[in-house]
């Protein structure tokens, strides 16, 4: 059965601002949506109100996954119900290699484990599978991303150029299979180059079974993978949804034409946006 | 006003009865009786010193009698180094079977400003200092333990002798284990080590008492490095939940030598220690690792004196704490570079992960530089939360929050277990630690 991804009239807010203003939008296993807009206009929230980020609160609306209430599950219940999320910005975890990492989430996504009451706290998640057989599943996917074996024994994001970091979230999610991704900015920062290979590890990793959410703001990503329907997000709601013809319409007329179109004062949101980081080529 | 000196369980009588018990020599016996009297006549810590403001020393159970008669050190030794002149063994068997080695250990290591005692064995042969005098007495500055470290050289009755000497390489890590069996003691262990010019050697120095009575545990250390020696010498604290451990180590590095010491603290209720490290010797390198994981009420107070006394050395100190409950840790450190020390490259770091909102933290680093003519010199410190970034991250891979925290924690403290060479020692430590932190494994090979 296909599950699908639905949400409704969201709106959420940080601190007392308003950011999700009622977003509704659905996506089923084996589609894939572009979710496009403008730096500010609330892309970033969505991704982390889908993945539970504490400091985003719900104010309104809702968001179902198999039959679930997302919104009522820890961020790793949600993981665990294979949605997962590649971060605009992924964190540096000190200290931990990445091969062991990856073991780790693998083994919470895949082997998850109560301990006994007694042992709650100490338990040490070595039950999970095989060292052996995890390192050829880390290999495997490692030569599918193209990607030298010597990344495994580095710490997470620790050093990493911009290019390094979309990768690894890309290897995260080769590992953890999901059957919801959702992908934030992962072409941002990139060169041409790292694009191109970070879209070809996309390609490789979808799989019938994975519906995803590509969050850009960019066109270029889309000629790499190529979406079934578009949206655009501005100023904390989607304002217009078509097919893949909509994104190449937004590249040749910008978002202020989505502006004119619905009726929405011009520039206004850009003005809140961050600066993107300069990204360096993997 | 008055200052009503505190009483101790024991007095020299008892000092006495040591040497009686282990029929020691004149000169050991003479040498208790010296330090005992220096021991007597140096003040306790005021709580005004700058060392000692962060821990009182009020609820030290100080009227407790002394450990006569503790269980042997074990030490294990192959029988080929000990052919080849190792020295490996509980303290009071040194003395036995290798008393002129003992002795000149012990003496050349006390200070100038100790009297050497006035009588020695009759017709005793001068005393050859060990490792043709490199490692020297070095400075004598560094006083915030005197009177703990006067009473374990008084009223030692247990600890570790390790002496290798010159060109000789120990391979694999020595391990030393001491059990303080019973409670209501205190026990001054008195672990020495001498590693001669070129020797290599590393130790594992396991400390363990009961929970629940009150322990007063003073164990000193002594390590001092012949030229170009490499010694590697790790401390794990393991002592039980009543225990208050006063300790003092001191480290001489001599020239080219490389000599690394960690201190692993995981148990006693309140740990204070002083570090002494004293690089009097042109080249020479150390290196001061800490790991401290504390929870409960749980008092570590480390202070460390970095004493650059010789030319193009390095030492660098990397203190690494995680803090639950409503544990605290305060670390003060001094690195001191003298005036003729040339080149010389230093730096300490002290973190401290607050693993709950009641746990609290004083990392103090102080540089007193004398030159302009360093390399480097710096410090670094922090005390902080997890990020909360990072824990969201890693709750999104799947892991539970209680998990995430666990493996984040273990990572912070990679930084230094990655510098613990001996592979058994590393998997001590951190079957240790795992008590306090929980055990996660983060830096597997994919290899
Ligand atoms: N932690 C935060 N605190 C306050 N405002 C925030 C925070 N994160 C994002 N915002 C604001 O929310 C709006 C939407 O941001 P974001 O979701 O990151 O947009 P996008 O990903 O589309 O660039 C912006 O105005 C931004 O400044
Ligand atoms: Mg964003």
């Amino acid at each position: 059965m296909s599950e699908q991804l639905e949400i409704r009239d969201l709106e959420v807010s940080i601190g007392s601002k308003k950011i999700l203003k009622g977003v509704s939008l659905t996506v089923n296993q084996g589609e894939v949506h572009a979710l496009m807009g403008p730096n500010g206009s609330g892309k970033t929230s969505l991704a982390y109100t889908l993945m539970g980020h504490p400091d985003y609160h719900v104010d309104a609306g809702s968001v179902t996954w198999k039959g679930e209430n997302l919104l009522k599950l820890t961020p790793d219940k949600r993981a665990r119900l294979r949605v997962f999320l590649a971060f605009q910005y992924p964190s540096v975890i000190p200290g931990v290699t990445v091969a062991s990492f990856l073991r780790n989430i693998y083994n919470a996504v895949h082997h998850p484990q109560q301990p006994s009451p007694e042992e709650a706290g100490k338990m040490p998640r070595y039950t999970g599978i095989p060292l052996a057989k995890f390192r050829k599943l880390l290999a495997d996917k490692m030569a599918l991303l193209k990607m030298d074996p010597a990344f495994a024994s580095r710490y997470v994001n620790e050093g990493f150029s911009g290019g390094e970091k979309k990768r690894l979230e890309m290897l995260q999610m080769a590992i953890l299979d999901p059957q919801m991704a959702i992908l934030d900015e992962t072409d941002s920062g990139l060169d041409i180059d790292a694009l191109r290979n970070v879209a070809e590890g996309i390609n490789a990793t979808l799989s019938p079974e994975m519906g995803v959410l590509m969050i850009t703001h960019y066109q270029r990503m889309l000629n790499y993978v190529t979406p079934q329907f578009v949206h655009v997000l501005l100023d904390g709601r989607i304002v217009m949804s078509g097919g893949e013809e909509l994104s190449h319409q937004l590249e040749a007329n910008g978002y202020d034409w989505v502006r004119q179109q619905v009726g929405l004062p011009e520039g206004v949101t850009d003005q809140a946006a961050e600066p993107e980081p300069v990204g360096q080529h993997a | 006003m008055t200052v009503l000196a505190p009483s101790i369980g024991f007095g020299a009588s008892t000092i006495e009865a040591i040497s009686d018990a282990n029929d020691e020599p004149a000169w050991l016996r003479d040498r208790r009786r010296t330090w005992f009297e220096r021991a007597e006549a140096t003040p306790w810590p005021s709580g005004q010193e700058e060392e000692w403001r962060r821990t009182s020393l009020d609820r030290l159970p100080r009227d407790v009698e002394l450990l006569l008669d503790p269980p042997r050190v074990r030490c294990e030794l192959d029988a080929e180094l000990a052919g080849a002149g190792v020295v490996f063994s509980d303290l009071r068997a040194a003395v036995r079977e290798h008393p002129d080695l003992v002795r000149r250990a012990l003496e050349e290591g006390d200070t100038p400003a100790v009297p050497a005692p006035e009588v020695g064995p009759a017709g005793a042969a001068p005393l050859q200092p060990v490792g043709s005098g490199e490692w020297g007495p070095g400075v004598t500055e560094f006083d915030s333990h005197d009177k703990f470290w006067a009473l374990a050289q008084a009223a030692w009755t247990g600890g570790t002798f390790l002496y290798v000497p010159a060109d000789v390489a120990v391979d694999a890590a020595l391990l030393a284990r001491s059990t303080v069996e019973r409670g209501n003691v205190a026990y001054f262990p008195l672990t020495l080590v001498l590693a001669e010019r070129g020797a290599r050697v590393t130790l594992l120095d396991e400390h363990r008492s009961p929970d629940g009575q009150p322990v007063w545990f003073g164990g000193i250390v002594d390590i001092r490095s012949g030229r170009e020696a490499w010694v590697r010498y790790a401390n794990l604290q393991r002592l039980g939940d009543a225990t208050w451990n006063i300790g003092a180590q001191r480290v001489q590095v001599g020239p080219g030598a490389d000599v690394t010491t960690l201190n692993a603290e995981v148990g006693s209720s309140v740990t204070k220690v002083g570090l002494d490290v004293r690089m009097t010797g042109d080249g020479g390198t150390s290196r001061l690792l800490g790991l401290l994981a504390a929870g409960e009420d749980q008092h570590i107070d480390i202070n460390a004196f970095q004493d650059l006394s010789a030319s193009h050395v390095t030492s660098d100190l990397l203190y690494l704490s995680a803090l639950y409950d409503r544990a605290r840790a305060a670390f003060y450190g001094v690195t001191k570079v003298r005036s003729h020390a040339k080149q010389t490259s230093s730096y300490q770091e002290c973190r401290n992960l607050l693993l709950s909102s009641e746990a609290g933290a004083e990392p103090i680093p102080v540089l007193e530089i004398e030159t302009n003519d360093i390399l480097r010199c710096g410090h670094g410190a922090t005390a902080g939360a997890i990020d909360p970034v990072q824990l969201f991250y890693a709750q999104t891979r799947g892991l539970p929050p209680d998990e995430a925290e666990r493996m984040i924690v273990r990572g912070f403290f990679e930084q230094v277990v990655a510098q613990i060479e001996s592979e058994p020692i590393k998997a001590e430590v951190l079957q240790a630690l795992a008590a306090r932190i929980g055990s996660a494994d983060v830096a597997e090979d994919a290899a």
